[in-house]
């Protein structure tokens, strides 16, 4: 998993997102400037390892990354769906934030997240208990202008 | 952080199943050997941003999940609309004849200022209409709301049927405010009530094709 935060630090301003941020496949205005602030999701869990003979406790930590769906599947993986693991995802806080957005119907404590014009997607996730949405770096464009091109 | 927009309105498409409202708001596509996630789980609803007047609108549009087809559309479906499109095809006569019956429902249902418009959809399949535009606009006269007659499928006046929704609500709700603000004086105890639209001027726009 290659981490690409370098290449992201041009993007942002502040923590949030300096510029536009667009369908990689139709331009729709998905979050204007500064709407949203970079996350890297990374949940750490550590594994106890009792090394016995030296009479200390080890953490061994282990990142659990997200796993967003593919946007085109082979038919048939329906039930189990083809995925690809994420960690910088572009945080919102509150879904009316989106300039222009889709919710999917829900899979467990989830809703993904599609474009409003063409539907492609997922771009991203909402968390339903949090009422948390990350929009994945990597699936969206980030822009200067706010004209649909 | 600070609103980005000025209003917020929860919009609901309402009418018999296979008229086209699940086009009308999304367009799914599938080619014969892909298929896209996202398809095959369905959208919930979809949140839009438009420019009115200067003024930022922020609209969340709902599905319904297909409970029409057993006329179950509850209280909770409707909770919180502030604006209804109801949708028939023009290609298919009962359809038009229950749109009287869906207006019950969400005069049972929905708060009462809800606003609504009227859509024939599929209006592209001239050579198969049951039902003529003019008994369209004669429908929507009768209960004060506006009519368009459109195509998810050839994208015709949809975007044009949004706008158009969210204005009017846009409107009523700064009468509303305004209302509030400068109280009518003394003797005028109950406000007038909204003045029957007249659909003349906005009609003579939905020539067919
Ligand atoms: N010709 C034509 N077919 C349409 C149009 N809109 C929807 N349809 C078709 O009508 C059928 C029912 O559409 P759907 O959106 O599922 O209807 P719903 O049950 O009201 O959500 C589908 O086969 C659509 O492809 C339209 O504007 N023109
Ligand atoms: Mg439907
Ligand atoms: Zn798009």
């Amino acid at each position: 998993m290659p981490d690409c935060s370098e290449y992201y630090q041009t993007e942002i301003s502040e923590g949030r997102n300096k510029r536009v941020i667009k369908c990689k496949f139709c331009s729709s205005v998905i979050l204007t400037p500064s709407s949203a602030s970079f996350t890297r999701l990374e949940v750490r869990k550590y594994i106890c390892l009792n090394l016995i003979i030296f009479h200390v406790t080890m953490y061994e930590p282990v990142i659990i990354i997200y796993k967003l769906p593919h946007i085109r599947q082979t038919k048939g993986s329906e039930s189990d769906p083809e995925t690809e693991d994420i960690i910088h995802f572009w945080a919102v806080e509150d879904m009316m934030t989106f300039y222009n957005v889709g919710f999917s119907n829900t899979v467990g404590n989830t809703k993904y997240l599609t474009c409003a014009d063409c539907e492609a997607g997922p771009i991203g996730y909402h968390d339903i208990p949090s009422k948390m949405s990350y929009v994945a770096l990597s699936r969206v464009l980030h822009s200067n202008s706010t004209e649909k091109n | 952080m600070a609103k980005t927009y000025d209003y917020l309105f929860k919009l609901l498409l309402i009418g018999d199943s296979g008229v086209g409202k699940t086009c009308v708001l999304f367009r799914f596509s599938e080619d014969a050997f892909n298929t896209t996630f996202i398809s095959t789980i369905g959208i919930d609803f979809k949140i839009r941003t438009i420019d009115l007047d200067g003024k930022k609108i922020k609209l969340q549009i709902w599905d319904t999940a297909g409970q029409e087809r057993f006329r179950t559309i509850t209280t909770a479906y409707y909770r919180g609309a502030m604006g209804i499109m109801l949708v028939y095809d023009i290609t298919n006569e009962k359809s038009f004849e229950n749109i009287k019956n869906w207006i019950r429902n969400i005069e049972e249902n929905a708060s009462a200022d809800v606003e609504k418009m009227l859509l024939g959809n599929k209006c592209e399949l001239e050579e198969k209409r049951q039902v003529s535009r003019e008994r369209g606009e004669q429908l929507a006269i009768e209960y004060g709301i506006k009519f368009i007659e459109t195509s998810a499928k050839a994208s015709i006046r949809v975007e044009e049927a949004f706008f158009t929704l969210a204005r009017d609500i846009k409107t009523k709700m700064e009468k509303k405010l305004k209302e509030a603000s400068n109280p009518p004086k003394g003797g005028h105890q109950l406000r007038a009530s909204e003045p029957q639209k007249k659909p003349t001027s906005w009609l003579s726009r939905c020539t067919l094709l």
